[in-house]
């Protein structure tokens, strides 16, 4: 694709995005001009890029759409849902039109076309809608005054949101040819007189008075759209021969400081940042520069300080001072960016991954230095690789800070699915969204997004109850779903809370059952079965709608978060609601392992999953369970798993660990301790080995296995099933 | 219906601008020089406005202006000289001379007509 439509992709996808946020604002209250004029601004940038680009089509929808804005930011159509749905439909085409141009295609699409037409047709609708300001009265229209008087009002005071236009005549215009009457009368071309008053204190005395001569001036106030360029080349062939000012109107004013703020980032003079917004015009600030000549020769030599220019232009009543001093600030900032932008800077992903990969690699050699450091007995050198080691840590976590991102990006994506949903379920409910500054691994925030997506419907579907349940249980009509996330103890902690009906539990044992996921008459405890909405297969809602059933169940979110290393929770209450917490580590680079060692062999079990060690005794087990205080627990010993040649040593060792709430011991031979490792995923060729996760290099050059332990716990509980089919529920040997 | 005198020496000129000007609804005056003009105003025709070439041959545009508004009846009468951008002092010294703006050649038929709009109520 060319770069040039990459550029455009991106910054009208950045657009569409503001426009979206936006609308959504709108919808819940925010009228605020701003708000509408982003909006407008963000439509309006999208077709201006595309029409430079040359995508027609595209520029084409987007002129309807920035048409339908500008009724709404001057007020002539109101917002309404239906509008504002109406909008974000536009905004999806042009979602839609802008994927095609990523895609590299540029040619129109005649089926998505087809679908513009509509969705454009939809807009105009609204556009027709209350747009009655066009046909005002025009009573006040200076054509209709009989005979090209001028109607003296007495007022200075403009009438709505005009330009104020102010013009004295010097006395001999009539003389060079010159008709006042004419220049009023062509305002006419440009907008609506909405008032004007005729100044004639310079009129003298009937006696003294020369009838060549022109003493008018005008208050004139101007509803019109022009730029004030425009209306100053009206003026154009008696700008020598007159004083003039032209005031923009209050909303004018807001558009200056607006482009004031959005030039472009360049250092510009104060004139020019006011020239380039349209607030002065050339000649204005020609004019205040020649005053300002004037006056710092003048000033020479004295104490006087020489005027800024933008007192000259406040003063002489060219430009309000409000805009000079936001073009002032703009200045400020335009220098203060400069300085910030110098200290970010843009890197690509796998630079970074890079940089990881050898700090990884770092970890392993500083951990093999340090090793052969001890071995050698020497003091100094002991010291010396200790201190390496601890900047090499430091390294490490700097590296890996550098991969961090703030899940801010992820949540906003739900403002709208939120919307979206409730509506088309008819509900009315509140997003309310925490620690979306919480930072945590690039590539986990791109997997969470999906199974964040599936909790956050489920909630809205399943978890929300319809308003008139939750008037009839006393609840507020409007319900709520957060989105939380913070860190806690190393890992990251990502919740969908919603105050809905919360999980019922003999529901989901009832089904559970029906389903064969668990036997009549076994006893579970309340927690274990409302987990059992995790188990494949499993929906407890009677009737089906179109959000749920799409065939993706919770067992796929549990997977997907377990794929990560995560884990997750469901906490839920009858009437009040649930929360599912999400539990992730930082990093998925590097993880704390424990390290434990089979025969000549080693291996590492992920340290957050152990939950503790004990040694095996051969009185507490029968077959492949051993007694753990009372509780049963089925054991794997790694030896027979892997085959491992050689005779088991007189003491074997049980590393207790607990994955999605289900416990397994593993036999193996030594305990050796903690480890901080970096995990290498397996090679393809591995891929398919149950029971190993990756692998990791050791200090000593050694390849280390990382253990599987969601595999492992369930293999061990199925080689238990196998044996003791029955055995479910009932404890199978009694505690000795 | 408004009257407008177009002074040029280019036969090209005189032909387009007044195509344009009559199909704007203006009675059209022309005369190929200076002194052909004046002529018209001797007779007394009643002018609304004056468009004038400035470089002419024999009495050029700044002299015939000055003319033109020495004459009793034509005082108040808007003036409009046909200049080129790159003109600007030319600007200064027919305003001087009692032109009322100026028309940019070459210029659309819409900007030719809403400049006499300036000047012709």
């Amino acid at each position: 694709m060319d770069e040039i439509y990459g550029v455009f992709a991106q910054e009208s996808r950045e657009n569409l995005t503001e426009m979206e946020a936006g609308l959504l604002r709108m919808e819940q209250g925010d009228h605020d001009a701003e708000t509408i004029n982003a909006i407008f601004r963000a439509a309006h940038t999208i077709k201006g890029g595309s029409g430079v680009v040359e995508l027609h089509h595209v520029e084409k929808f987007t002129h309807t759409l920035e048409n339908l804005l500008d009724k709404l930011r001057n007020g002539e159509i109101e917002v309404s849902s239906d509008l504002i749905t109406a909008l974000l439909k536009g905004c999806d085409h042009l979602n839609a039109l802008l994927v095609l141009v990523e895609a590299g295609n540029l040619e129109p699409d005649p089926v998505l076309d087809e679908a513009g037409v509509g969705v454009a047709e939809m807009l105009k609708t609204f556009v027709g809608g209350s747009g009655s300001s066009s046909d005002a009265p025009k009573s006040q229209k200076l054509t209709e005054t009989p005979g090209g008087e001028v109607h003296r009002d007495g007022t200075n005071v403009a009438t709505g949101d005009c330009w104020h236009i102010s013009v004295r005549f010097h006395e001999h215009v009539l003389t060079m040819g010159m008709d006042p009457l004419a220049f009023l009368r062509y305002l006419l071309n440009l907008g609506e007189i909405a008032h004007m008053a005729t100044v004639a204190d310079k009129m003298p005395p009937a006696d003294e008075m020369n009838p060549e001569a022109c003493y008018l001036g005008f208050e004139i106030s101007l509803r019109s759209h022009a730029t004030k360029e425009a209306i100053e080349d009206v003026f154009k062939f008696c700008r020598d021969d007159c004083d003039l000012h032209i005031l923009p109107p209050n909303s004018k004013l807001e558009d200056y400081l607006h482009l004031i703020e959005s030039l472009p980032e360049e250092s510009l003079r104060l004139g020019e940042i006011l020239v380039r917004s349209g607030a002065l015009t050339k000649e204005e600030l020609d004019e205040g520069l020649r005053r300002q000549n004037a006056a710092s020769r003048l000033s020479v030599g004295t104490d006087i300080p020489a005027p800024q220019l933008g007192e000259i232009l406040v003063d002489k009543k060219m430009v309000q001072p409000e805009i000079v001093e936001a073009a002032a600030a703009k200045q400020k900032q335009v220098a203060e960016k400069k300085t910030a932008e110098a200290r970010l800077i843009r890197v690509q992903a796998d630079k970074l991954d890079q940089l990881i990969d050898l700090v990884g690699e770092l970890v392993i050699a500083g951990a093999s230095a340090n090793l052969l450091a001890q071995k050698s007995g020497q003091g100094t050198l002991v010291e010396a690789t200790s201190v390496l080691s601890r900047l090499v840590e430091n390294i490490r976590d700097s590296a890996l800070q550098l991969r961090m991102v703030q899940i801010g990006e992820t949540f906003n994506k739900f403002n709208r699915v939120v919307r979206d949903v409730s509506k088309e379920l008819g509900k009315d409910i509140d997003l309310i969204i925490s620690g979306a500054e919480t930072e945590l691994d690039k590539s986990v925030v791109e997997k969470i997004g999906d199974p964040l997506m599936h909790l956050v419907r489920n909630a809205l579907d399943h978890g929300i109850e319809p308003a008139e349940v939750r008037a009839a249980n006393g609840k507020p009509v409007k319900g709520r779903v957060e989105l939380n996330a913070f860190h806690d103890s190393g890992s990251i902690v990502i919740e969908v809370v919603d105050d809905g009906g919360g999980l019922k539990a003999d529901k989901i044992q009832a089904k559970a059952i029906e389903k064969g996921i668990i036997q009549p008459g076994q006893t579970l405890s309340e927690q274990e079965i409302v987990n059992l909405i995790f188990e494949a297969g499993f929906s407890t809602m009677e009737k089906v709608s179109n959000l749920s059933g799409r065939g993706v169940g919770m067992d796929v979110v549990r997977r997907n978060i377990q794929a990560l290393r995560g884990q997750v929770d469901v906490k839920t209450e009858v009437g009040v609601g649930s929360r599912f917490v999400i539990r992730l580590p930082l990093t998925l680079a590097i993880i704390d392992g424990f390290l434990t060692s089979v025969g000549d062999y080693s291996y590492v079990i992920p340290l957050d999953s152990v939950v503790e060690c004990l040694e095996l005794r051969d009185d507490a087990t029968r077959g492949h369970m051993l007694n753990l205080r009372g509780e049963v627990l089925p054991f794997i010993r790694l030896r027979e798993f892997f085959d491992v040649e050689g005779a088991p040593p007189t003491r074997e060792n049980v590393v207790v660990i607990s994955a999605a709430g289900r416990k397994a011991g593993i036999v193996v031979d030594q305990l050796l301790g903690e480890f901080q490792t970096v995990i290498k995923p397996l090679g393809s060729l591995f891929k398919h080995l149950r029971g190993i996760g990756g692998s990791t290099i050791l200090g000593s050059g050694e390849v280390a296995l990382i253990l599987d332990v969601q595999a492992l716990t369930q293999l061990a509980s199925q080689t238990e099933e196998r044996r003791h089919p029955i055995a479910h529920g009932a404890p199978a040997l009694e505690a000795r | 219906m408004k009257t407008i005198l177009l002074v040029d020496d280019s036969a090209t000129i005189l032909l387009s601008i007044s195509n344009i000007l009559t199909k704007a609804g203006y009675a059209v005056e022309k005369a190929a020089n200076a002194n052909e003009g004046l002529n018209k105003f001797k007779t007394g025709l009643k002018v609304d406005l004056l468009i004038t070439d400035l470089n002419m041959p024999g009495m050029n545009g700044i002299e015939f202006i000055k003319e033109v508004r020495k004459l009793p009846n034509y005082k108040f009468m808007p003036i409009l000289f046909l200049t080129t951008e790159s003109q600007q002092s030319k600007k200064m010294e027919a305003k001087a001379a009692g032109a009322s703006g100026w028309l940019v050649k070459p210029a659309t038929a819409d900007e030719l007509i809403n400049t006499i709009k300036l000047v012709v109520r």
